[in-house]
């Protein structure tokens, strides 16, 4: 066994997790090296003191500065977390209001059979969905839907 | 009932607004977050300012405390954050001691003294108290994800499962981030015992 492999297993060999066969190889090093021997001793030592090291408390007043700074916080986050909600929420339903706008009004403008375009956007938006499926005018070799809007135009 | 789930009611209680149940959070973990923010940072007023911003945090975090982490990882992964960022915010490099101790140095000298330290001797108080200090300012110098995951084994007593949960790491890597950190501070022990074999009280170092 060389030094550096030695200096490798030296912690598990401390903390008993070598198998007895690497055990027994890294003791046969130990009798006939010097250096790992006194790294052993060193390993040993740093192990017994950092098991043992003092363990400091926290200030008695802790809690009640904790107390304290709670208190001067102005809201829990929940408040934060359902603003950030609803403004995620909003980008999708201002994005579904212009869409419907837009295809009220290509209905309006290219399609004549339609031109009593229904005032609420819902009822807009189901029959121009049923004319883009039916209007042939992609020019995709598979017409898409998502695909031919907006961009073949 | 385990400690578990006496902690997971905690936690409902406190999300339910119940200040004893979060006061009683505070009472189990003060001194363990105190005494690991304290050796992450290296001083009592930075570490005292800390763990008060740790249960802040916690007390805000509540709500979205989705009780799938235990209490005590969540806690001590809110610590080492804040921790981490405040080493940032002190970017200016202090100079630490150093003994040319690099993590992937082999060389070490050839000849030297070492006591034996498993002989009951009158110095022998002296020795451990002086390598207690050897140890801390070794851990002090360990770079921060050396030092934490050192910090929340040997000190804390957290498993590799759980300082693995606590950072977001494999556990392949808080072994071998453990070893490293161990390695490093034993050279130091090493070193400081080939210096002064046996060191009178209160010697400063070099």
């Amino acid at each position: 066994m060389h030094c550096k492999r030695c200096e490798r297993q030296i912690w598990a060999y401390v903390e008993g997790q070598l198998l007895p066969r690497q055990a027994q190889a890294l003791e046969a090093h130990l009798r006939a090296c010097a250096h790992c021997q006194r790294q052993l001793e060193a390993a040993q030592a740093t192990a017994r003191v950092l098991r043992a090291l003092p363990r400091h408390r926290a200030p008695a007043n802790l809690s009640e500065q904790v107390r304290r700074r709670i208190a001067e916080t102005p809201a829990r986050p929940t408040l934060d977390w359902a603003r950030v909600w609803r403004r995620v929420a909003l980008a999708p339903a201002l994005g579904l209001l212009a869409a419907a706008a837009w295809w009220g009004w290509y209905a309006q403008h290219s399609a004549p059979s339609t031109n009593t375009v229904a005032a609420d956007s819902a009822e807009a938006f189901v029959e121009l969905h049923e004319q883009l499926e039916l209007a042939d005018w992609s020019p995709s070799p598979t017409p898409s839907y998502f695909i031919s809007t907006g961009y073949t135009r | 009932m385990d400690t578990l789930s006496v902690e997971a009611r905690l936690v409902e209680r406190a999300k339910a607004q119940d200040e004893t149940a979060f006061e009683q959070i505070m009472n189990l973990y003060a001194d363990r977050l105190y005494n690991y923010i304290l050796r992450m940072v290296g001083n009592a007023a930075d570490a005292e300012d800390l763990v008060q911003e740790t249960f802040l945090r916690a007390y805000q975090g509540l709500p979205t405390f989705d009780g799938y982490a235990s209490l005590g990882t969540w806690l001590y992964r809110i610590a080492t954050n804040l921790c981490i960022d405040h080493r940032r915010r002190r970017a200016r490099r202090v100079p630490t001691v150093s003994y040319s101790l690099q993590e992937d140095e082999d060389g070490e000298p050839a000849e030297w003294e070492f006591p034996d330290l498993q002989t009951p001797n009158p110095l022998d108080a002296a020795l451990n108290r002086e390598l207690e200090a050897v140890v801390e300012e070794a851990i002090g110098n360990l770079s921060p994800k050396l030092k934490t995951v050192l910090l929340l084994y040997d000190v804390e007593e957290l498993s590799y499962e759980e300082i693995a949960r606590v950072l977001n790491i494999p556990i392949g890597t808080v072994k071998s981030r453990l070893n490293h950190a161990r390695t490093q501070i034993q050279r130091y022990v090493a070193a400081y015992l080939n210096d002064a074999p046996v060191p009178p009280r209160g010697q400063a170092r070099k």
